[in-house]
C-alpha cells in the first residue's frame, strides 16, 4: 500500500483537482508519517529533516531518476539515429501501459510476464508507425516530423481513451517495500530500476557489439556515409523506431508496478523525457540516466519542500539554461559515446 | 474537355495571378464568414444543408483561425517553428480575466494589457532562442518549455488563480452591465461578430506584412537566413519583430476566450495539446499563406466539433485532428489552399498537350 503514496510522477491530476486536493506533499508527508511521525512534523515545519528523512528522499529520487532514464532511452535513441523527435513517446508508454492491464486480467499471470509481451507489440507498432507516416517524409523539414508524430500521440491517446475510459487505472499489485534500517524502498519501484538497469545495458550491447548495432551507430554518424558503405538506412530506421518503441513499450510496461495511471499520464512523462533528453544530451545513453537522476532529485527533494508542483517550475528553468547554454547537453554526444 | 469549363479555369487561373486576387479572395472569406450565421440557417426545400453548424461551433472555428493566422506571422513567413503559442495565447487569457475579476478593469483594458505582456514575453524567448541560435528541433522544444514554465507558475502561484483559475465576474460588477464595453453579451451571436472583428483584425495585418518590404524580409530569413545577413536584413531584429507581433495577436483570442468560456485554468489555456491547435489550422490550411488559417480552421474545427458533438465519444474528435494531420503532412504539406492552382496547373498542361498535339 506504501507504493500508492509515492511522489507520483504524475501532478496532472493534482494541478487539475482543487487546491490541496492532491499534493505530492501529502502523499509524501504520509508516507514519512508511517517512518517516523515527528520526523514528518518536521518535514512539514521545514526544518532540516532527520538523516533518516533524508535518506528516504534521496532513494526515492535515484528510484524516480532510473525511471525518468529509462523513459527517456528510446526516445533519445530514435533522435540519435534519425534526427526525429518522436512526440508519440509518451503515448506509446500508455498503450503499454494498458496493454499489461489487459494482458495481466484476460491470462490471470502476473504482470512480469505481460511486460515483454507488451515489449514485443510495442515493437511491431514502432515500425508500422515509421513505415506509414516516418519514411514517406524523412527528409523533409524537422518540422513536419513533429507534427506526424503529434498526430500519431492524438490517435493513440484518443483510442486508449476510446477503449478504457480516462478513470485512473491500476493493477491492484501489493508489491510492499523493503526496510533497510528505518528507509523504505518501495519494491515496485525498485524491480522498475532494475529493468532500467538491464535494459540500459542490453542495448548498450546491441549498439556495441553486434553488426546490426555498428550499422546503426554508422546510421547516427553520418547517414549519407552509411548509405554509401551499403548499409541499408531505410531499414536501419526501421530497426531504430521499432527499438524506440520498445523501449517505450518497457518503459511504459514497468510504471503501472508502482503507479496508477491514465491516459493523460503519457504528455507528463513525455514533457519530462524531454527535458531530461536533452539535459543529457540528445542521443546520448548515459546521458539520459544523468538527465533523469537530476529530474529525479529535482522532483522528489522539489515537491518536499515547495508547495504543490512548484518543482516543475525549476525543472523547466533548468531545461532552458540547459537549451540555452549547452544545447548539446551536459554529456552531448551521438548515440555509441 | 468542355470548352467552357476550360475556359473558366483559365479565367481563374489568369486572376490568380493578379496582384489583387488574395485581398480580394480574403474579402470574399470574411464577408461569407459575415454572413454565415444566417447561411447556416438557409433552407433549401425545407432541409438545411448547414444546419448542423452551431453558432458556438462557428465562435470557436474563429478563435483558432484568429490564433493559426497570428502563429503564421511568426512561424509561416519566419520559418520560426513556435510549439509555444499556448504561452501568449494563456497570458491574453489571463491578464483579461484576472484584472476583471480581481480589480473590476474593463477587460479592454486586460486584453491590451495581456498582449502587451504577451509580445514582451515573446521579445523575451526570441532574445535567448535568437541570441543561443538555437534551431529546428530546439527551438520548438525551447518555445513548448516557456509555455509549460507558464503553465507551472500560474498553477502554483495562488495569486494567480492556482489549479482552479478565475470565474468571469458578472458584467454589472465591474460595467453598466453587458455590452461591447463590458466585452459581454447576452447571446452568442454578438460574440460571433466580435471574434470575426479580431481575425478580421489580425488578417489585415497579415495581409499587409505579406505585401510590404517587412514581408520580403520574413521570406527571406525562412528560406536562407544567412544570403538574407549577407544581402544587409538585419535578420535578429526582424525575428524578434516577428514573434513580438505574433504574441501579441495571438492575445487577443487568449482574452476573447477567458470573456467567452466564463473560467480559466492553467490546463484550459496552457496544455500542450492547445499549443497544436493554435497551430493546426495554419498547418492544414498552407503554412505561410493569408487564407490557409482561415480555410484551415473552417475544415478542421467544424469537422472535429460534428465528430465530437455526434458521436458522443470523448476523445474522437481528437483522433479525427491526428488523421488530418497525418494526412496534410503526407500527402500536401502546402495545405489546402494550394489545391486550387494545383489542379489549375494539372489542368493547363493537359490543355497545352493537347494544342502541341493539334500543332
Amino acid at each position: 500500500m506504501l507504493s500508492s503514496f509515492l511522489p507520483d510522477a504524475c501532478c496532472r491530476e493534482a494541478a487539475a483537482g482543487a487546491p490541496g486536493a492532491a499534493d505530492p506533499l501529502g502523499g509524501l508527508a504520509a508516507l514519512a508519517g508511517t517512518v517516523d511521525a515527528t520526523a514528518a512534523q518536521a518535514v512539514l515545519g521545514i526544518s532540516l529533516p532527520s538523516p533518516t528523512i533524508f535518506a528516504q528522499y534521496f532513494v526515492f529520487a535515484v528510484l524516480l531518476g532510473g525511471i525518468y532514464g529509462l523513459v527517456a532511452l528510446g526516445l533519445t535513441m530514435i533522435f540519435g539515429v534519425m534526427d526525429v523527435i518522436n512526440f508519440a513517446h509518451g503515448a506509446l508508454m500508455v498503450v503499454a501501459m494498458y496493454t499489461v492491464l489487459v494482458f495481466s486480467n484476460a491470462t490471470g499471470l502476473s504482470p512480469f510476464f505481460a511486460i515483454p509481451f507488451a515489449v514485443v507489440l510495442l515493437f511491431v507498432l514502432g515500425v508500422l508507425i515509421y513505415r506509414s507516416t516516418i519514411a514517406p517524409i524523412i527528409d523533409a523539414p524537422q518540422e513536419n516530423q513533429l507534427i506526424v508524430t503529434f498526430g500519431v500521440l492524438l490517435i493513440l491517446i484518443s483510442g486508449v481513451e476510446m477503449a478504457f475510459g480516462s478513470d485512473p487505472r491500476q493493477l491492484g499489485l501489493e508489491l510492499g517495500s523493503l526496510n533497510i534500517s528505518g528507509v523504505f524502498v518501495p519494491q515496485g519501484q525498485l524491480y522498475a530500476l532494475v529493468i532500467a538497469l538491464v535494459a540500459l545495458t542490453a542495448t548498450w550491447l546491441f549498439l556495441q557489439r553486434t553488426m546490426l548495432g555498428r550499422a546503426i551507430r554508422g546510421t547516427a554518424d553520418n547517414r549519407d556515409g552509411a548509405q554509401y558503405v551499403g548499409i541499408d538506412v531505410p531499414r536501419i530506421d526501421a530497426l531504430t523506431f521499432g527499438i524506440g518503441a520498445a523501449l517505450a513499450g518497457l518503459a511504459g510496461g514497468v510504471i503501472p508496478l508502482f503507479q496508477s495511471f491514465t491516459p493523460a499520464l503519457g504528455d507528463q512523462y513525455l514533457i519530462n523525457a524531454f527535458v531530461v533528453v536533452v539535459l543529457g544530451g540528445l542521443g546520448s545513453f548515459p546521458g539520459a540516466f544523468v538527465g533523469g537522476l537530476i529530474i529525479g532529485f529535482i522532483q522528489v527533494f522539489g515537491s518536499a519542500y515547495l508547495d504543490g508542483s512548484s518543482y516543475q517550475i525549476l525543472i523547466f528553468l533548468a531545461f532552458i539554461l540547459v537549451l540555452l547554454v549547452k544545447p548539446e547537453g551536459l554529456l552531448g554526444g551521438s548515440a555509441d559515446e | 474537355m468542355s470548352n467552357a469549363l476550360s475556359r473558366a479555369i483559365e479565367r481563374y487561373g489568369a486572376f490568380r495571378d493578379e496582384w489583387y486576387a488574395l485581398p480580394v479572395l480574403v474579402a470574399v472569406s470574411l464577408v461569407v464568414l459575415a454572413a454565415m450565421p444566417f447561411l447556416r440557417q438557409l433552407a433549401l426545400f425545407g432541409v438545411a444543408p448547414l444546419g448542423w453548424i452551431s453558432l458556438n461551433m462557428l465562435i470557436v472555428t474563429l478563435v483558432w483561425a484568429t490564433t493559426a493566422q497570428a502563429w503564421n506571422i511568426m512561424s509561416g513567413y519566419t520559418g520560426q517553428f513556435s510549439f509555444g503559442h499556448a504561452a501568449f495565447f494563456g497570458l491574453g487569457a489571463y491578464a483579461t480575466i484576472l484584472l476583471t475579476s480581481t480589480f473590476a478593469i474593463s477587460p479592454w483594458i486586460g486584453m491590451l494589457i495581456g498582449s502587451t505582456l504577451a509580445g514582451m514575453y515573446g521579445l523575451l524567448i526570441g532574445a535567448l532562442t535568437f541570441r543561443y541560435e538555437l534551431e529546428g528541433h530546439y527551438f520548438a522544444l525551447a518555445t513548448l518549455a516557456f509555455a509549460e514554465l507558464l503553465r507551472y507558475v500560474f498553477t502554483n502561484v495562488p495569486q494567480l488563480g492556482g489549479a482552479s483559475g478565475f470565474f468571469r465576474p458578472l458584467a454589472r460588477e465591474y460595467a453598466d452591465g453587458p455590452g461591447l464595453a463590458a466585452f459581454q453579451f447576452t447571446g452568442d451571436l454578438p460574440y460571433y461578430y466580435l471574434i470575426l472583428g479580431f481575425l478580421t483584425v489580425v488578417t489585415v495585418v497579415s495581409l499587409a506584412i505579406n505585401r510590404s518590404q517587412l514581408g520580403y524580409y520574413l521570406f527571406a530569413i525562412r528560406e536562407r537566413e544567412q544570403a538574407a545577413a549577407a544581402i544587409g536584413v538585419p535578420t535578429y531584429q526582424y525575428k524578434l519583430l516577428a514573434v513580438a507581433v505574433s504574441a501579441f495577436f495571438t492575445a487577443w483570442p487568449g482574452a476573447f476566450w477567458a470573456m467567452y468560456f466564463n473560467t480559466i485554468r492553467p490546463t484550459t489555456v496552457f496544455e500542450l495539446l492547445v499549443n497544436v491547435e493554435i497551430l493546426l489550422p495554419a498547418i492544414v490550411g498552407g503554412i505561410g499563406t493569408v487564407l490557409g488559417p482561415i480555410v484551415g480552421a473552417l475544415i478542421v474545427i467544424p469537422v472535429g466539433e460534428f465528430v465530437r458533438q455526434s458521436f458522443s465519444i470523448p476523445g474522437l474528435n481528437n483522433a479525427v485532428y491526428g488523421v488530418i494531420l497525418i494526412a496534410i503532412v503526407l500527402y500536401s504539406p502546402k495545405g489546402v489552399v494550394s489545391w486550387p492552382s494545383r489542379f489549375v496547373e494539372l489542368l493547363r498542361s493537359r490543355t497545352d498537350l493537347l494544342d502541341d498535339d493539334g500543332a
